[in-house]
C-alpha cells in the first residue's frame, strides 16, 4: 500500500514538472499542446545520452536541452510567425512521436544503470517539484517578472505600451515550458520507467496539459491536481486491487480528462465568472502583432 | 545615439527635467512626416512646440493624422522624417519604453489596462519598482500620495474590471505620473466621462500644469472642452498643421471650420413634430450583462411615432444591455416589450426585422459589418429575407447592387464602388452604409446604439440629420448616446440611465444639461432645484 502511494507521488512529480512549465507558458499567452512530444523527446534522448555516457547528469541535461530547443521551435512558429498555436503544438507532438520512435527503437530495453537514490523511499525529485511549485507561485504573484508574464498573457498591447517587450517575455516563457517538459520526460525515462519502449510515455504529456486547465492556472491547485491524477493513474494500473469489477483500466485512465472537462465547464459557467471574474489568461492562444 | 542613451539609462531622464522654468519649450517636433505603405501621407511636415505649464490641444478630425502623430510622440511608430526634441535634446523613440524614459506619458482613449489585474498591478506594470520582488506596501503609499496631490481618489487593491470609465482613466493618469511623466498626452480625455467627472479631471489637469508639466490633449469633436482648458490649439487637417492659435482668440465656430475645412452647422434644425401612436411600449424590463450581473433593472417607457427617445448615460450603465434586449440579442430576465401592440419580448430577431424594427449596433466592425464582404453583401444582410430581393431562396444580386448604389448616393458614402470590401471604408463611411441599409427599409422603429460615437464633425452631423429625417417620416427612434449635447439636440424625451435604471423620464424641452449630467453621474437628488 505504501508502495502504491509512493508511486502515485512519483507520477505526480512528473505531472507537476511538465504542468508547471506549461502553466508559466500559458500565463504568458502561449498554448503548447505539444507537451507530449517534448516529453517523449526528453525521455528518449535523455535515456540514450545517459546510457551512452553512463551519466545521469548528462541524461537530464540533454533532456532539458532538447526541451528548450523544442520550446524555441514552438515559440518561433507561434510568436514570430503567428501561426495557430494548436496547429504548431500538434506538429511538435507528431514530430516527437515519430522521431523518438525512429531514434529510440535501437535502444529498446532497460537502461542498465544503478537506480537513483531515494530519501525515505521517496524520490528527491518529489521535494524538488514542491519547491518549484512554491517558487513559481511566488514569482508569478509577488515579483515584477510574474507581473510582466501575467500581463503579457492577459493584454499584450497593454504590456507593450507600458514599455515591455512582449515577444521576448513570451519566448522566455515558452523556452522555460519546454525545458520543464524535457526535464519531466527525462525524469520519466531515467527514473520512473527506465525501460525504453515504443511510446512508453503513454499520454502523460496530455495528462499534464489537462492538469494545467484543471488547476485554473494556480500552481498550488496544480500540485494538488497532480497528486490526484497520480493516484488515479496508479488505480488505473490495477483497478481490481481497489475496486474489484468496477470498470476497466482504460475507463480509469479517462478520469483525469473527464475531471478536467468538468473543471472547464465550471470555470466557464456564468456563476463562476460572476463570482471570480476572469480566470483564463485573456490572450491565451492568440498571436500578438504590434499595432 | 541609441547606444549612448542606453548606457546613461534612467539617470539621463532625471537630469533632463531639472531646473525647469515655466514657459520654457519642453517638447518640440520639427517636420514630422509619416507615409504609410500605399502612399498615404498621414503626417506632412508637422511642427509644434509645447511649453512648460501649458495645455496644448491638438485638434483634428478622424484621419487628420492625429493618431499617427500621437503614436510617433510615444514611440509606437517611427517617423520617416523629422526630429523630436525634449528640452532641446534630440531624441529618437524606438519603442514606448524610450518615450517613457524621457518623461512622456500617454493616456489612451481605449484604456490600456489589464482588466483582470488590480489597480496597483496595472500601475506597476513596466515601472522600475516592479523589478524583482515587489514591495507592494511602499509602492501603494507612493501611488496614493501622487493621486492625492492631484486630487484623485484611487483604490490600489480594486480590480480594474470593476471600475467605471472615469476611474480607469484616473488609473492611467496616475500610472503615467508615477512613471515620472512630465509631458502627458491625453487621447480624447473626456469622451467617456460624465460632466461631473470631466469637471474634476479639468481641475486636476490645472494642478498638474502648476508643476511645470506639459499637457497635450488630442481631441476630435469636443470643442467646448478645448475652449475650456487649453492655452493653445494646433489644428490638423489631412496630415498638415492648418492653424495654430491661442485659445483666447478661438471660438467653437472658428475651430470647427478650420478643422473640417468648410462651415459647419452647429444647431441642427429640429422642427416641431406631433407624435403619433405608440410604437414601442416597454414595461419593467430587466436583463443581465455578460458577467451574469443584473445590468438592466426594471425599465419602463413608451416611444411614439415621430419621436426620438434619447438614452443618456456613461458607458456601462445598462444602455448597451437595453439596446440588445430590445432587439432580442440578449434575453430579457423579466418584463415585457410590445411593438405595435404585439408582445415581442421573446420574438426572434428575424421577425423583428420583418415587423419593421431596425438596429444599428455600436460595434460597427464586430457586429455591424463583415469586413471581408463587399458593400453589396453587407447591405444584403438586412435584406436577404426581404421578398423584393429573395426569390424562393435565391438572392437578387442585381437588385441588391442597385440598392447599394442608391444608399451610396443618398448617404454620401465615399467609396470606389459597391463591390469593394467594406473594411476598406473609413469609420464614418462604414457607419453611413450601416445607417443607410437600416433606414432605407423605412423601419417603424430605429434603435441607434452610439450612432455618432467616434465619428468626425462632418459625419456626425450627417448621421444626426438622417435620424431627424426618420423622425420626420414618423418613425420612432431610440438614440443611445454618451454625448449629452447630442442627446439634448435630437431628443423629444430623455431617459438618463444610471446603474441599469432610468433615473427619470424627462421631456427634452424642460431638460437642463446640468440636471441630466447629475442624473447620469448618480448624484441627482429629487428635491434639489
Amino acid at each position: 500500500m505504501l508502495a502504491f502511494f509512493i508511486r502515485s507521488l512519483e507520477a505526480a512529480m512528473i505531472f507537476t514538472f511538465a504542468g508547471l512549465g506549461e502553466l508559466v507558458d500559458q500565463r504568458s499567452g502561449i498554448l503548447n499542446v505539444g507537451l507530449e512530444g517534448i516529453m517523449l523527446f526528453g525521455a528518449t534522448l535523455g535515456f540514450i545520452a545517459a546510457q551512452e555516457t553512463e551519466s545521469y547528469l548528462i541524461g537530464f541535461l540533454v533532456g532539458i536541452g532538447i526541451g528548450a530547443l523544442l520550446g524555441l521551435l514552438h515559440g518561433f512558429f507561434s510568436i514570430t510567425l503567428g501561426v495557430d498555436q494548436v496547429v504548431s503544438g500538434m506538429g511538435v507532438w507528431i514530430f516527437g512521436f515519430g522521431m523518438t520512435t525512429y531514434i529510440g527503437s535501437s535502444h529498446t530495453g532497460p537502461l542498465g544503470m544503478e537506480r537513483l537514490p531515494t530519501w525515505f523511499g521517496i524520490s528527491p525529485f518529489f521535494f524538488l517539484s514542491v519547491v518549484l511549485v512554491v517558487l513559481v507561485w511566488f514569482v508569478l504573484n509577488r515579483t515584477g517578472w510574474g507581473l510582466n508574464i501575467r500581463s503579457v498573457g492577459e493584454q499584450p498591447s497593454v504590456a507593450e505600451v507600458s514599455g515591455l517587450k512582449v515577444a521576448r517575455i513570451r519566448y522566455l516563457c515558452v523556452i522555460f515550458g519546454g525545458m520543464m517538459a524535457g526535464f519531466a520526460g527525462a525524469v520519466y525515462g531515467l527514473y520512473y520507467n527506465p525501460v525504453w519502449n515504443y511510446n512508453f510515455l503513454m499520454g502523460w504529456g496530455f495528462i499534464s496539459l489537462a492538469l494545467v486547465f484543471f488547476s485554473m492556472w494556480n500552481p498550488y491547485l496544480l500540485l494538488g491536481g497532480a497528486v490526484l491524477f497520480g493516484l488515479l493513474w496508479q488505480v488505473s494500473l490495477n483497478p481490481q486491487m481497489f475496486f474489484p469489477g468496477l470498470a476497466s483500466r482504460y475507463i480509469w485512465r479517462m478520469v483525469p480528462f473527464a475531471m478536467t472537462i468538468l473543471v472547464l465547464i465550471l470555470i466557464s459557467s456564468k456563476w463562476f465568472r460572476s463570482r471570480w471574474g476572469a480566470t483564463t489568461p485573456e490572450a491565451l492562444g492568440k498571436p500578438y502583432h504590434k499595432e | 545615439m541609441f547606444k549612448a542613451r542606453k548606457q546613461e539609462g534612467i539617470e539621463l531622464h532625471g537630469d533632463i527635467w531639472k531646473h525647469i522654468q515655466p514657459g520654457e519649450v519642453v517638447l518640440e517636433a520639427r517636420g514630422i512626416t509619416k507615409r504609410y505603405p500605399g502612399g498615404v501621407l498621414a503626417n506632412d511636415h508637422i511642427d509644434f512646440k509645447i511649453r512648460a505649464g501649458e495645455i496644448h490641444a491638438i485638434l483634428g478630425e478622424n484621419g487628420a493624422g492625429k493618431t499617427t502623430l500621437m503614436s510617433i510622440l510615444f514611440g509606437l511608430l517611427q517617423p520617416d522624417e523629422g526630429e523630436i526634441y525634449v528640452r532641446g535634446l534630440p531624441v529618437r523613440f524606438r519603442s514606448p519604453e524610450d518615450a517613457i524614459k524621457m518623461g512622456i506619458g500617454m493616456v489612451h482613449q481605449h484604456r490600456k489596462l489589464v482588466p483582470a489585474h488590480t489597480v496597483m498591478e496595472n500601475i506597476l506594470l513596466g515601472h522600475p519598482r516592479s523589478r524583482g520582488v515587489i514591495d507592494v506596501k511602499t509602492a501603494e503609499e507612493e501611488v496614493v500620495a501622487i493621486a492625492e496631490r492631484y486630487g484623485f481618489k484611487i483604490d490600489p487593491r480594486a480590480r480594474v474590471w470593476q471600475l467605471t470609465e472615469g476611474e480607469k482613466q484616473v488609473v492611467e493618469i496616475v500610472k503615467a505620473l508615477y512613471r515620472g511623466a512630465k509631458i502627458l498626452i491625453l487621447d480624447e480625455p473626456t469622451s467617456a466621462l460624465t460632466p461631473v467627472e470631466t469637471e474634476r479631471l479639468l481641475e486636476s489637469i490645472e494642478t498638474m500644469t502648476q508643476d511645470a508639466l506639459g499637457v497635450v490633449p488630442f481631441i476630435t469633436h469636443k470643442l467646448p472642452m478645448v475652449l475650456a482648458i487649453s492655452d493653445e490649439v494646433t489644428i490638423l487637417r489631412r496630415g498638415r498643421v492648418v492653424d495654430r492659435l491661442p485659445t483666447a482668440e478661438a471660438t467653437e465656430q472658428i475651430l470647427a471650420e478650420r478643422m473640417v475645412g468648410r462651415p459647419v452647422i452647429f444647431t441642427l434644425q429640429k422642427p416641431p413634430h406631433e407624435p403619433g401612436q405608440p410604437v414601442l411600449q416597454v414595461e419593467g424590463l430587466s436583463a443581465r450583462n455578460n458577467k451574469g450581473v443584473l445590468a438592466l433593472k426594471n425599465v419602463s417607457f413608451t416611444v411614439r411615432e415621430g419621436e426620438i427617445l434619447g438614452i443618456a448615460g456613461v458607458a456601462g450603465n445598462g444602455q448597451h444591455e437595453l439596446a440588445e434586449t430590445l432587439f432580442g440579442l440578449r434575453p430579457a430576465e423579466s418584463g415585457r416589450v410590445q411593438f405595435l401592440g404585439q408582445d415581442v419580448t421573446h420574438a426572434p430577431i428575424l421577425d423583428r426585422w420583418k415587423m419593421g424594427m431596425g438596429y444599428t449596433p455600436a460595434e460597427r466592425t464586430e457586429v455591424g459589418s463583415i469586413g471581408d464582404f463587399s458593400l453589396v453583401e453587407n447591405v444584403a444582410m438586412n435584406y436577404y429575407f426581404d421578398e423584393r430581393y429573395n426569390r424562393a431562396g435565391f438572392l437578387d444580386y442585381g437588385g441588391l447592387r442597385q440598392l447599394t448604389e442608391q444608399i451610396i448616393e443618398e448617404f454620401d458614402v465615399a467609396t470606389p464602388g459597391p463591390d469593394v470590401k467594406i473594411q476598406t471604408l473609413s469609420g464614418g463611411n462604414l457607419q453611413k452604409v450601416i445607417m443607410g441599409r437600416v433606414l432605407s427599409r423605412e423601419p417603424k422603429l430605429v434603435i441607434a446604439n452610439l450612432p455618432a460615437q467616434g465619428l468626425d464633425v462632418g459625419a456626425t452631423e450627417f448621421v444626426q440629420r438622417k435620424l431627424l429625417e426618420a423622425r420626420a417620416r414618423d418613425a420612432a427612434v431610440i438614440l443611445i448616446s454618451e454625448d449629452l449635447d447630442e442627446i439634448l439636440a435630437l431628443s423629444d424625451w430623455i431617459a438618463p440611465m444610471y446603474e441599469g435604471e432610468i433615473v427619470k423620464l424627462l421631456p427634452a424641452a424642460a431638460a437642463k444639461k446640468e440636471v441630466v449630467g447629475a442624473m447620469i453621474a448618480g448624484v441627482y437628488k429629487e428635491n434639489e432645484p
